[in-house]
């Protein structure tokens, strides 16, 4: 009986020292991350997280409140000023993958004094917050800069070796 | 003619007018209670052109969900964005090979360029619906206008009908020539409660995909609390009594190719009223004149009496 109880004190302090580097490191920024649940028309985005962190000082650009120097849009400062960060610094655990699925639809309508009705789903989290920041800072903003186009991507846009006759090989930008 | 006579014609022409004119205000409230607000549960997309960036996805999705024939350049060559028709007048437009295009505009405007999705707006009350006289066109309840090439004749008054120049007809087809257009992705997807395939695949979500009522909502949302970003108009929320898609722009919406100067209620509202009184019109009238003739008439045989009594005294 009392072999047995060490045992568990031995487990639930071996859990512990598992466990602990896990909640030390939560803020520790990744160098890279790769984003790739959507992947199929293009492969996945193997994200610099750390060039990222030399291009701007304050996490907030991207985190929204989850880190950094505070919120930095005014519209949503208006509420969030001083309230504690989000509980996730991931995309995908807000942006769902499906934001028209009929569940997710009735989900949002289901609370009519919902504020955050128009939350855009995952792709459009990535793209709205990636490429527009892209474009404004004129860093390269061509689909292919940041992911390679799939075979089922070329296929898609008939494109490369799936381009119409006649029609521009490259299927680049003028 | 006697004074009787023409005292008796008189009443009864204001009797029978006064009847008909009654009939008629009758029949016109009777239309007005029928007013259509559109389907309560209808189904919609907002357009947010400060989001899109031409990158011709939907086009595509568009071209693969309902297997379209391949197109003449592929759908991430950019330049297509500079073809014009019509002397430079017309941008692309929407054909019996592509439900949806994107065109470019505002290319020298301080926020340019901005990109414009089109496809059929799938009218609350459509006027492509109201032309057909064979009711080849649909309203369905999820608010998709669909088309039934079965029963079409091909006299192509949607065509001519539609306020926003979207439905192409295949005249290269000999023998079964159709009207072709945007049908929501009704049978494919919408019907099981799915987004069209232009949604899906538009990576700016450029595209929100919800019912029209909350769409509404959202877009009044996305103006009111961006300051300065939008035009205050969200179009299609009234244009010709509303349509399912709807847009949002940051330029005034004439710079970007829409029709600003639609009427704000259904295009069938500038006929309704008048139509509904043709019945009317054929079943009185023919009674009303019968009357008249046998008034006319039978003052005539009075008069020819009273004469010959007089005559007679």
């Amino acid at each position: 009986m009392k072999s047995r109880k060490i045992w568990v004190w031995r487990g639930i302090v071996a859990l512990f020292f598992i466990a602990a580097p896990a909640f030390g490191t939560v803020d520790e920024p990744p160098a890279s991350v790769s984003i790739g649940s959507l992947s199929h028309l293009y492969s996945e985005v193997v994200f610099d997280h750390d060039l990222h962190l030399s291009v701007t000082d304050d996490c907030s650009v991207c985190h929204h409140h989850r880190f950094g120097k505070g919120v930095k849009e005014e519209r949503c400062a208006r509420c969030h000023s001083e309230s504690q960060g989000t509980f996730s610094a991931r995309c995908s655990d807000c942006h769902v993958e499906k934001p028209f699925s009929v569940e997710h639809i009735m989900m949002m309508e289901a609370d009519p004094k919902r504020y955050h009705i128009d939350m855009t789903g995952l792709k459009g989290a990535y793209h709205l917050k990636c490429y527009n920041c892209h474009a404004a800072m004129g860093a390269p903003s061509e689909c292919g800069d940041c992911h390679a186009r799939s075979d089922a991507g070329d296929r898609f846009y008939h494109s490369g070796i799936y381009a119409p006759a006649g029609g521009s090989p490259t299927g680049k930008h003028e | 003619m006697s004074g009787i006579s023409r005292r008796k014609f008189l009443k009864s022409t204001v009797i029978a007018g006064g009847s008909a004119a009654a009939a008629m205000t009758s029949a016109k409230s009777a239309f007005a209670m029928k007013e259509f607000q559109g389907y309560p549960d209808s189904m919609g997309v907002l357009v947010d052109l400060t989001r899109c960036i031409g990158c011709r996805t939907c086009e595509a999705a568009c071209n693969k969900e309902h297997n379209l024939p391949e197109p003449a350049l592929p759908f991430d060559n950019l330049s297509v964005f500079d073809e014009t028709f019509h002397e430079g007048k017309q941008k692309r437009r929407t054909t019996d090979k592509a439900y949806t295009v994107v065109n470019r505009y505002a290319e020298q405007e301080p926020g340019g360029p901005v990109y414009r999705k089109i496809q059929c707006n799938h009218c609350s009350e459509p006027a492509c619906l109201t032309s057909c006289f064979v009711n080849a066109y649909k309203k369905t309840k999820e608010g998709a206008v669909v088309y039934n090439p079965n029963v079409c004749v091909g006299c192509r008054m949607c065509m001519v009908a539609c306020p926003f120049g979207i439905p192409a007809y295949s005249y290269d087809s000999a023998l079964h020539p159709e009207i072709i257009k945007c049908n929501f992705c009704y049978d494919t997807r919408l019907k099981n409660g799915k987004p069209p395939a232009c949604v899906e695949a538009c990576p700016q979500e450029a595209l929100t995909f919800g019912h029209r009522k909350t769409l509404v909502k959202t877009a009044h949302e996305r103006i009111r609390s961006n300051p300065g970003k939008y035009v205050d108009h969200v179009y299609g929320e009234t244009e010709v009594g509303g349509t399912s898609w709807m847009y949002l722009s940051s330029v005034p919406f004439e710079q970007v190719g829409f029709n600003t100067t639609l009427q704000h209620h259904p295009i069938l509202d500038n006929t309704k009223s008048f139509l509904g009184i043709v019945p009317m019109v054929l079943g009185i009238w023919p009674a009303m004149f019968l009357g008249f003739h046998l008034l006319a008439k039978g003052g005539k045989t009075e008069n020819k009496e009273s004469n010959a009594g007089e005559s007679c005294k």
